[in-house]
């Protein structure tokens, strides 16, 4: 179990029961030995006897009274000093526990601040704010830990710094070759296209005609597959704060899988009174991407099986293909961006799919076996 | 009660504030109650006179209209064995050789005071304290106050003074 008091309530709790406890106890001495004194004070009786003895002249009477007056005087000033003194014992130990207690108190805690900052400074170090620094002040062991503190602070600063950019000049690295390669998928047909066309021009321009509807067509699709790569991008950099609304799925993906019902064979088996939480448009590009996938992968007269069912407080969409499979040392790389095994794919499908399932606090799965078949399964909360 | 102490003093409480007015006079009465019964006696019997003084304070509103003190003073004879009880205010003058009977005498007070016929709707405050005493053969001064814990035991009472009772 944890402690529930920390070191400073500890070390405060210690000094009120040994410190004030000793005092109190020396206290209660002191004032039974006080009592002592009082009470054979209080015994100490001479005037009644005086009073007895016969007194043979008035002088003697006179001595006799001088004798009492100044006895009970005596005894009448002790008494009051002595109450005065357990009056005034009591005070001045209330006082000195009071002082005492407080100025243990301002000690501990300015002892302790430093540790407080010095922690609040570590946290801040854990949460990756490695900006933090602590005024080198207090005493000469403090400044000396929050010297090295800040030294630390610093360097972990200066290599987040490195990696950052490290880091940033990577991903350009990766984009810039990936975009190069992307780009230049589609232009060596859309010039070769051109080249063919110039040839005719300059030999026989009037037999261009031959040529000229298909090499349309080779631009007129490569810049279509241009265009797509840039939606491709554009839609993985454009992910934004989802827009949840409460929906039926199963309407959704009967909707969505109209489209390719004509050209593409695919089994349903959807749970028909599930509801969930989930921005439609993300939900739309989660499905597409991973029935595209299941389509690229998938040979025909093998159905793609499309399942939701509920588990729980949980819908659960799974999407199953009959393809070749992905390799194991793959499956674990299969949402990093730009990674693909599709001689024609950016690698963002898959990397988008993840992204905007984490939006929708979602959850993504893949499973796959060689020559078996790839099965996605995508957790989403219930409503 | 102390913290700290087995010191027992006196917690003196003032209580039964009361009184009565006539045409030229407003007397004021009270009881003291555990004033005395703790280390008195022993200073008493210092011969030494002790005083116990009554501060009155009348206010109409927020003013003063009167203010005035009484002493109650007790006196012992050690040669006779005689305590003299005399109190202020009514001048009156006790005598017996019995300490108790004195406490018993000097925990009541009653005042009398002259009666201005502007007075109406007035607050009676009073306040007992006890002074500083000199100890000639011992040559000491000392606060006799330490005895009621440095508390001063004190009352306030409403009074109407527009019809005489």
């Amino acid at each position: 179990m944890k402690n529930r008091f920390g070191m400073r309530t500890q070390i405060i709790a210690l000094f009120l029961i040994v410190s004030i406890g000793g005092l109190v106890i020396l206290n209660n001495v002191f004032q039974a030995k006080q009592e002592n004194i009082h009470s054979a004070l209080k015994g100490m009786e001479l005037s009644s006897q005086l009073r007895d003895i016969r007194h043979y002249s008035s002088e003697d009477s006179l001595q006799a009274e001088a004798l009492m007056r100044d006895f009970n005087e005596a005894k009448a000033v002790v008494n009051i000093a002595l109450s005065d003194s357990r009056v005034m014992t009591s005070v001045v130990l209330l006082l000195v526990i009071v002082l005492s207690t407080t100025v243990f108190i301002i000690v501990i805690c300015r002892l302790s601040k430093p540790l407080r900052e010095l922690k609040h400074a570590t946290d801040q170090i854990r949460q990756g704010n490695f900006s933090v620094h602590l005024p080198e002040t207090g005493l000469p062991e403090m400044r000396e830990l929050k010297s090295s503190f800040n030294m630390m602070s610093r360097e972990l600063e200066a290599i987040q710094t490195r990696l950052l950019v490290a880091e940033k000049e990577m991903i350009w690295k990766d984009l810039s070759r990936i975009l190069a390669h992307e780009i230049k998928n589609p232009l060596t047909p859309i010039q070769l296209a051109i080249q063919r066309l110039e040839e005719r021009l300059e030999t026989n321009p009037e037999a261009i005609k031959e040529i000229l509807p298909e090499s349309v067509s080779i631009i007129t699709q490569e810049i279509e597959n241009l265009r797509l790569l840039a939606q491709d991008f554009s839609n993985y950099a454009k992910v934004n704060q989802p827009n949840t609304e409460e929906f039926n799925p199963a309407l959704s993906i009967r909707e969505i899988v109209k489209s390719y019902c004509q050209d593409y064979q695919i089994e349903l088996d959807l749970a028909e009174d599930l509801k969930i939480r989930f921005d439609k448009t993300h939900f739309y590009q989660v499905l597409t991407n991973i029935l595209q996938n299941a389509i690229d992968a998938s040979e025909s007269g093998k159905p793609i099986m499309i399942r939701l069912y509920g588990e729980k407080s949980y819908a659960v969409l799974c999407i199953k293909d009959q393809g070749i499979g992905i390799e194991r040392k793959d499956l674990q790389r299969i949402f990093e961006p730009y990674f693909s095994k599709k001689s024609k794919g950016t690698g963002l499908g898959l990397a988008l799919v993840k992204k905007l399932c984490d939006a929708n606090g979602s959850i993504v799965r893949v499973k796959s076996e060689i020559d078996k078949g790839t099965e996605f399964t995508v957790i989403i909360e219930g409503v | 009660m102390l913290l700290f102490s087995s010191f027992k003093g006196n917690d003196p409480k003032m209580t039964n504030l009361g009184y009565r007015n006539s045409d030229s006079f407003l007397y004021v009465s009270g009881i003291m109650e555990n004033a005395f019964d703790n280390d008195f006696p022993t200073i008493f019997a210092s011969g030494t006179p002790i005083s116990v003084i009554y501060d009155l304070e009348i206010r109409q509103g927020n003013r003063i209209v009167a203010k005035n003190s009484f002493r109650h003073t007790v006196n012992y004879n050690p040669a006779t064995g005689i305590y003299e009880l005399r109190k202020d205010g009514r001048g009156d003058l006790f005598r017996s050789d019995s300490v108790q009977d004195i406490m018993r005498h000097l925990s009541s007070f009653d005042f009398g005071i002259p009666h201005q016929p502007s007075w109406a709707q007035v607050q009676i405050r009073i306040e007992a304290r006890l002074p500083v005493v000199h100890f000639d053969t011992m040559n000491k001064e000392v606060d006799l106050m330490v005895l009621w814990k440095y508390k001063k035991p004190s009352a306030r009472i409403h009074a109407d003074l527009r019809t005489p009772e």
